[in-house]
C-alpha cells in the first residue's frame, strides 16, 4: 500500500507561509530572560581589581580616610552609611577626547565642503562625547582580626554634546582601581598622623 | 467611517489613560510577588546578613545608592546596556529566622521572573557561608 504524500507546497501555496509565521510567532514566545543576577566568571578576577586589605586599621579609621580621599578626587558624597561600611560618592566631569573632536569637525567639515554648504549640520561633532558621571560605591568589611576589606565599583554615565546619553558602563580598567587604591594607602597613612 | 472614527477615537485616549496610571500600581499577586522575591535564613545577625547583601551586589557589579542600617534596607544600581536597580530588605521573621528579600526593575520594567530571582539568593547564600567563614 502506498503512503499518502502530503504535498503542502503544491496543494495548498499558503500552507508553507501560515507555518512559518505560526513557528516563527512561537520562538518569538519562548525568549529566555537575561541572566541578571549571574556572577560572571571573571567575578574573582573583578573581586581581586577591586579590593584591598587594610591590616591593623580601625574601620571607622579607613572609612574616614575613604571619604578625604573621595573629597580630594573632587567627589560629592552621596550616601554614608557607618554601620555598614558604606560610602557612595559622584561627580560630572569632562569625557572629550581631543582625538574625537578633531575626528568628527574633520569629517563633518569634508561633509559641508562636498555638498556644497548644504550640508553643514555638524551631526558628527554633535554625537562626541562631552561630559560623564561617575558614580562609586566603597565598602569596607572587619575581617575580624584586626584587618579590612575596602571594596570599590565604579559606573559611568557618558553624554554626548547633544545631551545623549552615548554609553553607560561598569568601570573594569585595573589601573583606575590601582590608582584610587593608591590614594586611599596615602589617606590611611596621612589619617593616622592626623594630617 | 466617521461613525467608527466617534468609537475608534475615544477608545484609543482611553485605553492610553489606562495604560498609563495603572503601572503607579501595576504588580502580581502580593502573596505570590513576596514568595518569589523572598529567602528566608536561618540567622539572627543582621548586620551580618547586610553586609553580605553588600558583599553579593559588589560581586555582581552594582553600585549602591543608598544603604540604611535602622531600615536594612539596600537599593543598588549596575548599569550595562541597560539599568539594572534593585532593593533588598532584611527583616525579623521570627525569633531566629530573618527574612531577605529582592525586587528588581531593568529599565522600565519589573522583574517578574522566579529563577532571576533564584539566581540572586544563590550568589547571597555563598557570600552569607563566605562572610560567616570570614573569606574574601
Amino acid at each position: 500500500m502506498r503512503m499518502p504524500v502530503v504535498n503542502f507546497a503544491s496543494r495548498r501555496p499558503l500552507v508553507v507561509p501560515a507555518l512559518l509565521v505560526i513557528s516563527g510567532l512561537m520562538s518569538s514566545c519562548g525568549t529566555t530572560q537575561p541572566e541578571y543576577f549571574s556572577p560572571s566568571q571573571s567575578s574573582v578576577a573583578a573581586r581581586k581589581m577591586q579590593a584591598r586589605v587594610y591590616f591593623s586599621v580601625e574601620e571607622a579609621d579607613v572609612m574616614s580616610a575613604a571619604a578625604a580621599v573621595l573629597q580630594d578626587m573632587g567627589y560629592t558624597i552621596d550616601e554614608v552609611e557607618l554601620p555598614l561600611g558604606v560610602i557612595s560618592a559622584s561627580k560630572r566631569a569632562n569625557a572629550t577626547s581631543r582625538m574625537q573632536a578633531f575626528g568628527s569637525l574633520t569629517l563633518d567639515s569634508m561633509k559641508c565642503a562636498f555638498t556644497f554648504l548644504i550640508a553643514c549640520d555638524g551631526e558628527r561633532y554633535g554625537g562626541i562625547d562631552d561630559v560623564q558621571d561617575i558614580r562609586l560605591t566603597l565598602v569596607s568589611m572587619p575581617k575580624g582580626d584586626g584587618d579590612v576589606t575596602v571594596r570599590v565599583t565604579i559606573q559611568r554615565r557618558i553624554y554626548d554634546k547633544r545631551g545623549r546619553l552615548s554609553e553607560q558602563s561598569t568601570i573594569s580598567d585595573a589601573d583606575v582601581y590601582e590608582s584610587l587604591f593608591a590614594k586611599l594607602s596615602k589617606s590611611v597613612f596621612l589619617e593616622r598622623q592626623g594630617i | 467611517m466617521n461613525r467608527y472614527l466617534l468609537i475608534l477615537v475615544p477608545m484609543l485616549v482611553l485605553t492610553g489613560c489606562a495604560s498609563q496610571n495603572s503601572v503607579i500600581t501595576e504588580g502580581d499577586s502580593q502573596v505570590h510577588v513576596r514568595q518569589m522575591q523572598t529567602r528566608v535564613y536561618e540567622s539572627l545577625d543582621k548586620s551580618e546578613t547586610l553586609r553580605s547583601v553588600l558583599a553579593t551586589l559588589q560581586d555582581l557589579g552594582f553600585v549602591i545608592d543608598t544603604a540604611d542600617y535602622e531600615m536594612a534596607t539596600i537599593t543598588a544600581t549596575r548599569l550595562q546596556e541597560y539599568e539594572l536597580r534593585v532593593t533588598v530588605t532584611v527583616k525579623d521573621r521570627n525569633s531566629h529566622q530573618l527574612a531577605v528579600r529582592a525586587n528588581a526593575r531593568v529599565d522600565d520594567q519589573l522583574i517578574d521572573d522566579p529563577a532571576t530571582y533564584q539566581d540572586f539568593f544563590t550568589v547571597l547564600d555563598k557570600s552569607i557561608f563566605l562572610t560567616r567563614h570570614n573569606v574574601d
